[in-house]
C-alpha cells in the first residue's frame, strides 16, 4: 500500500484529478439543467465532440483561442437546440434522437477534419494553442495548497465556479423556478402562463453550451488539438453523474469529481502493478450500486414523493 | 342447381370474413407505406450525405458510383456485406425485443463482449465432438449475454431503476473486464499482438466460400444461423404469449398492468431475451469472423444495432432487410473510402440523418401539410398558417 498511498497524498495527484473531473463536472451540470427542464439530454457527448473539434479548428485557422472556444461552446449550443427542435417541435424520442446526433457529431467532425487537414486523427498538426491557465499569485507560495490550485486551467476555474452558480440559478432565479416547474408539470407550467418550450430550448441551450466547454477543455485545456473520438464516452459518463448526483447540483458536482478521481487514479496507477481497467471500473460499478440503491429507496417512498417528470415516458412502466 | 346457388352464397359472405379481407388489406397497405417510408429515409440520408460531400469540393459523383456499385462488384465484397449484415441483424433484433416492450436498452455493446468472451472461453478451451463444438460456445454466448441482460431488466422492472443509465454503466464496467481479461489473462502466449489463442478449427463456423467455390470472405452459415434466429423471432413476438405480453406492454403499459398482465416479468424477458441475441452476436464475431479474441473488437456496433432496428420498424423482418441495406452502405463507404478521396465518415452521417429521419415523427406529417398547403394556398396567407400551425403543434 506504501506506494499507492504515496502516489494517492501528492499534490501532484489532486491536482490532476481537477484537471481530470473538469469536462465531467461541466457537461454533467449541463445534463443536469436539461434533466431537470423534462428533456434528457444524450447528446451531451455530441455537443463535446462538436465543440471540440470547433474549437481546435476555429483557434487553429483564426489564431485566436478565444474565439475558438467562443465558436466550441456555440457549436454544443446549436447541438442541443437541434436536439429541442427534434424532440419537441418534431415529436421525436428524445433518447433515440441525442443518439442521433451523438452519431452525426461523431461522422460530421470526423469528416470535417479529414476533409479540411487530410489527417484522419485529428488537428495534431495544426497549431491551434490552448486556453492559458491561471495562476494565483499570493497562493502558489502556500506548500501543498499552491501546488493544487495554481497553474489549473481557467475552464477548470470556470467549471468550480459553475456549480455554485447553476445552483443559484435553480434554486433562487425566476429562470430556475420556471425550469424545474416545466420539468416536473409542464401542464401545470403552462397553465400559470410559463411558456413551456421557451424555457426547455433555454435549458438545452445552456445545457449544451456547459457540455461545448467540456469538450472545448478537451481540445484546448488538456491539450491544445483534436483527436477524432476524442470524448471517448465521457458524455455518457456524465448523465450518469446527473443521476448519481440525484439531480442536485452539489451532488452532481460530487459524482463527476468521483468519476474524475477515479480515472485519475486508473492513470496514476497504471505505473504501478495494479490493473488499471479494474480501478477505472470502479465508478461504473458505484454508480449501478448507487442507482439501484436510490432507486430501490424511491420505490419505498414512491407514493408520499412526487417522482420528477424527467425522462417522460419511462417512469410509466413502473408497477403499482 | 347447386351452381346458380353459390353466387348468392358468396354475396351474404359473414362480418367476420369481410373484416378479415379488410384487415388484411390495411396491412398490406401499412407494410407497403413502411417498406417506401424506409427506402426513401435511406435514399434521402444519402442524398443529404452527397450534398455534404459536393460542399467540401470532393468529387461526390466517384464516392456516390462506389458507394453505391462497389459492394457488388467483387465476390470478397459480397461475403464481407453479408457477413457485417449478420452481427448486424442480431444486434437489430437483440435491441428490437426491449423497444417492443418500451425499454431503451443500450446494453448491446457489453452483452455482445460477454457473448464473445464466453464463447471463446468454450471455443478455445474445451475439445467437444463435432456440431457441439459449435452449438456449445453459442449457447455459451447466449447464455452469457441474457444473464447480463437481466441484470438492467431487473433493476428496472423490480425497482424502477433507469435503464439507459444502468445499461451504459454495465457497458462502461464490461467493455473494462473484458480488456483486463484480454491482457492479462488470455493473450496468446508468444503472440505480439494483444489477442487471444485461435478457436478450435472445430468451432470456427463453416466459410460460405468452401460452398460456393468462390471467395466471399468472412461470411460464414451464420447468416443461415441469424435467419433462424429472426424467424424464431417473429414467431415469439406473433405467435407466442411472451410475445404478446410484450406488445401489449409496449403499446399500452397501462392496459397491461390493468389487465393483469405480469408487467415486471414481461420487461425482464425482454431484457434476458434481447441480450442473449446480442451475446449470438458477439459469439458470430468470435467464430466466424475474427476466429478469437481481439481489443476493441465491438466496438460502437452496439448503436448501429439501434439504427438497425429503428430503421425496421423494431420488426423482425424489418430489421433484416435493414440490416442487408445498412451493412451494404457500410461495405460501400470502405470502397469508397479506397477509391475516392472521400472518407467512410460519410456514411456515419448518412447513419446519423436516417436515426434523425427515422425518430421524427412529425416529419412526414409536415412535409404532407405543407405541400397541400402549397398547392392550395395563396403565398400571402402561408405565413399565417405557418404561425397557426406552429401553435398548433405546442
Amino acid at each position: 500500500m506504501g506506494p499507492v498511498l504515496d502516489v494517492v497524498l501528492s499534490t501532484g495527484f489532486l491536482a490532476a484529478i481537477l484537471g481530470v473531473s473538469t469536462p465531467y463536472v461541466l457537461a454533467a451540470l449541463g445534463g443536469l439543467l436539461a434533466e431537470r427542464a423534462g428533456v434528457p439530454n444524450i447528446a451531451l457527448e455530441g455537443s463535446m465532440l462538436s465543440a471540440a473539434c470547433t474549437g481546435a479548428l476555429v483557434a487553429g485557422y483564426s489564431g485566436s483561442v478565444w474565439a475558438g472556444a467562443v465558436c466550441g461552446i456555440g457549436a454544443g449550443a446549436l447541438l442541443a437546440l437541434l436536439l429541442g427542435v427534434l424532440h419537441l417541435y418534431l415529436g421525436a424520442d428524445a433518447i433515440i434522437a441525442g443518439i442521433g446526433l451523438n452519431l452525426l457529431a461523431a461522422g460530421a467532425t470526423a469528416y470535417t477534419v479529414y476533409a479540411l487537414l487530410g489527417d484522419k486523427g485529428g488537428t495534431s498538426r495544426m497549431h491551434s494553442g490552448a486556453l492559458p491557465s491561471v495562476r494565483l499569485p499570493f497562493v502558489e507560495d502556500v506548500p501543498g495548497l499552491g501546488a493544487v490550485l495554481s497553474g489549473q486551467n481557467v475552464l477548470t476555474w470556470a467549471a468550480l465556479a459553475a456549480t455554485p452558480v447553476i445552483a443559484w440559478l435553480l434554486y433562487r432565479a425566476r429562470f430556475g423556478f420556471h425550469l424545474r416547474a416545466v420539468g416536473e408539470h409542464p401542464e401545470a407550467a403552462r397553465s400559470v402562463g410559463i411558456h413551456v418550450h421557451r424555457v426547455q430550448f433555454r435549458a438545452l441551450a445552456l445545457s449544451g453550451a456547459l457540455a461545448g466547454a467540456a469538450g472545448v477543455f478537451l481540445s484546448m485545456g488538456a491539450v491544445s488539438f483534436f483527436v477524432t473520438g476524442m470524448t471517448a464516452g465521457r458524455g455518457y459518463i456524465a448523465l450518469a453523474a446527473v443521476f448519481l448526483g440525484a439531480l442536485r447540483p452539489w451532488g452532481v458536482f460530487l459524482a463527476a469529481l468521483g468519476f474524475g478521481t477515479a480515472e485519475a487514479l486508473a492513470v496514476q496507477l497504471g505505473n504501478l502493478d495494479i490493473p488499471s481497467q479494474l480501478v477505472s471500473a470502479i465508478p461504473y460499478v458505484c454508480t449501478l450500486l448507487a442507482l439501484a440503491f436510490f432507486a430501490w429507496r424511491r420505490r419505498r417512498a414512491s407514493h408520499a414523493a412526487a417522482v420528477p417528470a424527467s425522462l417522460p415516458g419511462l417512469h410509466t412502466l413502473e408497477s403499482p | 342447381m347447386t351452381s346458380t346457388l353459390e353466387p348468392a352464397a358468396e354475396q351474404q359472405e359473414l362480418p367476420e370474413t369481410r373484416d378479415r379481407r379488410e384487415f388484411l388489406a390495411t396491412r398490406r397497405r401499412t407494410v407497403a407505406v413502411e417498406l417506401t417510408m424506409t427506402v426513401l429515409t435511406v435514399a434521402v440520408a444519402v442524398l443529404i450525405a452527397f450534398l455534404v460531400v459536393l460542399a467540401t469540393g470532393k468529387d461526390a459523383g466517384g464516392a456516390l458510383n462506389a458507394l453505391l456499385t462497389g459492394p457488388l462488384e467483387r465476390t470478397p465484397r459480397i461475403g464481407r456485406w453479408l457477413a457485417d449484415a449478420t452481427t448486424l441483424a442480431l444486434l437489430g433484433l437483440s435491441v428490437a425485443i426491449p423497444f417492443r416492450a418500451r425499454q431503451i436498452s443500450l446494453g448491446a455493446e457489453g452483452q455482445v463482449y460477454v457473448g464473445a468472451l464466453a464463447s471463446a472461453l468454450v471455443a478455445i478451451n474445451l475439445h467437444l465432438p463435432p456440431f457441439a463444438a459449435v452449438l456449445v460456445p453459442l449457447g455459451a454466448a447466449a447464455l452469457a449475454g441474457g444473464a447480463l441482460g437481466a441484470v438492467p431488466g431487473v433493476m428496472k422492472a423490480r425497482l424502477g431503476a433507469n435503464e439507459i443509465v444502468a445499461t451504459l454503466m454495465l457497458n462502461a464496467v464490461v467493455v473494462r473486464v473484458f480488456d483486463y481479461l484480454l491482457t492479462d489473462h488470455l493473450k496468446a502466449p508468444g503472440s505480439t499482438a494483444v489477442q487471444s489463442a485461435p478457436v478450435r478449427p472445430d468451432s470456427a463456423l463453416p466459410r460460405l466460400s468452401d460452398f460456393f467455390g468462390v471467395p466471399l470472405d468472412r461470411a460464414n452459415i451464420g447468416l443461415f444461423g441469424m435467419l433462424v434466429v429472426a424467424a424464431a423471432v417473429w414467431f415469439l413476438l406473433t405467435r407466442t404469449p411472451l410475445g404478446y405480453r410484450i406488445r401489449i406492454t409496449g403499446s399500452n403499459p397501462d392496459f397491461a398492468r390493468y389487465g393483469g398482465l405480469d408487467v415486471p416479468r414481461t420487461i425482464e424477458w425482454s431484457f434476458v431475451i434481447g441480450g442473449a441475441l446480442a451475446g449470438l452476436a458477439g459469439a458470430h464475431l468470435v467464430l466466424g469472423i475474427y476466429g478469437g479474441l481481439q481489443p476493441d473488437m465491438a466496438g460502437g456496433l452496439a448503436f448501429e444495432g439501434i439504427v438497425v432496428a429503428l430503421l425496421g420498424r423494431n420488426n423482425p423482418v424489418g430489421v433484416v432487410a435493414a440490416a442487408l441495406l445498412y451493412s451494404y452502405l457500410r461495405v460501400g463507404g470502405d470502397v469508397m473510402e479506397q477509391q475516392t478521396d472521400v472518407g467512410s465518415e460519410a456514411v456515419t452521417i448518412i447513419q446519423a440523418v436516417i436515426v434523425l429521419l427515422v425518430t421524427a415523427r412529425a416529419l412526414p406529417e409536415l412535409v404532407k401539410r405543407y405541400l397541400g398547403r402549397v398547392r392550395k394556398v395563396p403565398p400571402a396567407r402561408r405565413r399565417l398558417a405557418r404561425t397557426l400551425a406552429r401553435r398548433e403543434a405546442r
